[in-house]
């Protein structure tokens, strides 16, 4: 409806509330607010607060429709002083048919608050039911056989909808009503304190002002109904008075509930309006759950992003658990965050998502960086277990060379022997010759075969540890090592093969001067140093070696023209 | 001599068995896991075990350890271990802890009964083998500027012999050199290289083995 119509429809809310008073004050004796000032008072405020709210709600695209129904109580709320006698025809008349239209429509704004929609099937059978009972049973059908004149009410004006009068069928359906009445009044109060305990702790921290000034209004109405149950109509005695009275509190103690809740938003939206200007200032990776915690004021507030493989981090991917109450931030149909917080902050559920559209590029931005590190971190796992498996393979091989082959050759040798020893002593020279050629040739053999399998991979490294495999080396190569200092203990596999393939690398690249080669643990990490006169040019494969392990390799030169290369592995203690 | 064999390999456990008894040793008990190994020690009372450094279950240094428990719990029993592994370091591991008694041989002496043969009499005996093939190795090894460039070539031979455990009579013999001469080149070795001369063979063997297989640092 356009804006016109709506300020047309609370013009005219304001004009009815001032009929009324009229009405009621033309016939005090028959009406509820004209019978005293205060009374007077209570209905107007009432009213014009379900007015106003609904009103303000009906201009607010995203609680139009509980604006409506606010609206239409309100109006409903006044008619039901136009069944006065002292008051015309069609006024009489209409207020007859909606006399008793208010408290359906208050269950109705009560079921659907905030958004305006009743999702329990439950509570639209409720809602149904007081509709029919109060707006057809007791309005329409009720007007339909009341004959004021064969009911006693002498003054009455003429009931234009009276189609036949007399009887007792104005008692029988005006009994059906009340009786109908109390069953839906009592039947929305469970649904309503149902669908409280049912909700999310945000929507019922939410909902629960509205849901029980709703409630306890209706408890007033259902207590009217009930004491109507043996006279067989609504009345206006002095209890029923006291009752209306009780029901106008209720019905202004609601439309609070539904203005707190605005201010309550309105206090979260200016929290926005700073996050904005923080988030302006571009904070550092990390930073956004740091400035979210001040803005929201909540400083155990955690921001996680899901990662591929259901794991959650947080922008430097560290893990991240949650615990409390968590709320998602949900885009385009897809979570790009998850929020663990101080339980209510975000009673409002559309707050996460403006939240969300507020914070967009920094969540973005926070999350890809996130799945960068995450990525990274696959990239680098995944760099290490090639290596690893390298190293096995090669471990492997050596050791099939060294039960296999070689073993072979030593039984072969040893065969060689037995046989010559068994041809005898006068032997003849030129056959003893070739067997000792032979045993020569095994003997050479055996030698390449071990400096083959010495050369795949170094069985001393795997099986005495990186000191060891480093001072055999040092046995072997036609370059002076001077080893300072050695790890006493056994490090992890890995770091002991990558700091050994730096040093072997380096001795077999270095010039032919003396090397001096030292290893020690400092600070969780291995620093492996080859210092000689020159360095290696190319050490490319020694980085891909140890940067699978994180660790680096740098080249440093001295002062005093020497060149040391330094490759730092962190090891775990 | 009684010997005990202890090699996983059948096929070179029977060829060894059948070279040595032609060599007129007694073979007095085959064993190819370290568990058979001890049970035979303890049964056949040899007076050396020969043992091939890799053993069941892991295949790495298993005859080592066997060889180690040996010398400790029966020190009348001598150890010869056959390796393929040229490091000094297992033969230090070897004979750092029971010097004496002991022998570290590279699996294809096997096939050289003469070298065999003199490496079992000298641990029967008590002293300590370590190959020839390790201890030139070290001598040869790249080192910076260091006292070894100073040993005649005569002292280089007798150092040689002593790594490889022989004592100064075993010297003598090998050397055709008398007594005397020997001790002489020895003073002058100790001398030359700094170390402080020893008057147990075996310690001997370890303190030389130990300055070959460090690296001076330099000054």
């Amino acid at each position: 409806m356009t804006r016109v119509l709506r300020f047309a429809v609370l013009v005219a809310g304001l004009g009815l509330g001032v009929f009324s008073m009229a009405v009621a004050r033309g016939g005090a004796g028959y009406s509820f607010g004209g019978s005293s000032a205060f009374a007077g008072a209570a209905e107007l405020v009432a009213g014009y607060a379900l007015l106003a709210v609904g009103f303000t709600a009906w201009m607010r695209p995203r609680q139009a429709r509980l604006g409506a129904i606010l609206v239409a109580a309100s109006f409903a709320w006044f008619l039901l002083e136009w069944s006065n006698p002292a008051a015309g025809s069609v006024v009489f008349t209409t207020g007859l048919v909606l006399y008793a239209a208010a408290p359906p429509l208050v269950a109705h704004a009560m079921l659907a608050y905030p958004d305006g929609r009743v999702g329990w099937w439950l509570g639209r059978l409720g809602l149904a039911l007081g509709y029919a009972g109060s707006v057809l049973v007791l309005g329409l059908l009720a007007a339909a056989v009341f004959d004021p004149a064969s009911e006693g009410c002498a003054q009455c004006p003429r009931n234009l909808l009276l189609v036949v009068g007399g009887g007792s069928a104005y008692g029988s359906v005006s009994r059906v009503g009340v009786y109908l009445g109390l069953s839906w009044s009592l039947l929305v109060i469970l649904v309503a304190a149902g669908g409280l305990a049912r909700s999310t702790p945000a929507r019922r921290r939410q909902a629960a002002p509205v849901v029980v000034a709703g409630c306890a209004y209706l408890g007033l109405v259902a207590a009217d109904f009930a004491r109507s149950l043996h006279r067989g109509f609504l009345g206006d005695d002095g209890l029923d008075r006291q009752l209306w009275l009780g029901e106008a509190a209720a019905l202004c103690v609601l439309s609070l509930a539904v203005v707190w809740a605005w201010v309550r938003a309105r206090r979260t939206r200016s929290a926005l309006a700073r996050l904005v200007i923080e988030l302006a200032e571009s904070p550092p990776p990390g930073g956004l759950r740091d400035v979210l915690a001040g803005v929201l004021r909540d400083p155990s507030l955690v921001l996680a992003y899901p990662l591929a493989g259901g794991r959650l981090a947080d922008a430097r991917c560290g893990a991240v658990e949650l615990t409390g109450e968590i709320t998602p931030i949900v885009r385009g149909g897809q979570q790009v965050a998850l929020l663990s917080h101080r339980p209510g902050l975000f009673a409002e559920p559309a707050l996460a998502e403006e939240v969300a559209a507020t914070a967009r590029l920094a969540l973005d931005n926070e999350r890809l960086q996130a799945e960068a590190r995450s990525q990274l971190e696959d990239l680098r796992a995944s760099r290490g277990r090639i290596v690893q498996s390298g190293d096995a393979a090669r471990r492997r091989l050596v050791r099939d060379l060294h039960d296999g082959a070689q073993q072979r050759l030593v039984t072969l040798s040893l065969a060689l022997r037995l046989a010559r020893t068994r041809l005898g002593r006068d032997l003849d020279p030129a056959l003893a010759e070739r067997i000792d050629q032979a045993e020569a040739e095994l003997r050479a053999a055996l030698a390449d075969l071990r400096e083959l399998a010495q050369g795949i991979f170094p069985v001393i490294l795997a099986e005495e540890g990186l000191s060891a495999a480093v001072e055999a080396l040092a046995e072997a190569v036609p370059v002076p090592l001077e080893i300072t200092t050695l790890p006493d203990e056994r490090l992890g596999s890995s770091v002991e093969v990558a700091a050994y393939f730096v040093v072997s690398e380096a001795v077999r690249r270095g010039a032919a001067s003396t090397l001096k080669v030292s290893a020690a643990r400092r600070n969780g990490r291995l620093v492996v140093e080859v210092e000689g006169d020159s360095a290696p040019r190319e050490i490319t494969d020694l980085e891909d070696r140890v940067g699978a392990l994180d660790g680096c390799v740098a080249i440093v030169n001295g002062p005093d023209g020497r060149a040391k290369l330094r490759a730092e592995i962190p090891c775990e203690s | 001599m009684r010997v005990v064999i202890a090699d996983d390999e059948v096929l070179l456990r029977d060829g060894l068995d059948r070279l040595l008894t032609e060599a007129g040793f007694d073979v007095v008990g085959k064993a190819g896991t370290p568990q058979e190994l001890r049970r035979e020690v303890e049964l056949a009372r040899p007076d050396v075990a020969i043992i091939d450094i890799k053993m069941p279950p892991t295949h790495t240094d298993e005859g080592l350890v066997a060889a180690e428990e040996i010398r400790a719990s029966h020190p009348d029993v001598g150890v010869l271990v056959l390796s393929h592994y040229l490091e000094s370091h297992y033969a230090m591991r070897l004979l750092e802890q029971h010097p004496g008694g002991a022998g570290y041989l590279l699996k294809e002496r096997v096939s050289g009964v003469g070298v065999l043969a003199d490496a079992l009499a000298r641990v029967h005996e008590g002293e300590c083998v370590v190959d020839p093939t390790i201890v030139s190795r070290l001598l040869r090894r790249a080192r910076p500027a260091s006292p070894l460039g100073q040993l005649t070539e005569r002292e280089r031979e007798v150092l040689a012999l002593m790594a490889e455990g022989r004592s100064n009579k075993g010297i003598c013999e090998r050397l055709f050199l008398g007594p005397k001469t020997v001790e002489g080149h020895v003073r002058n070795i100790f001398a030359k290289l700094g170390v402080g001369e020893s008057a147990d063979d075996h310690r001997r063997v370890l303190a030389v083995l130990s300055y070959l297989r460090s690296t001076p640092q330099q000054a």
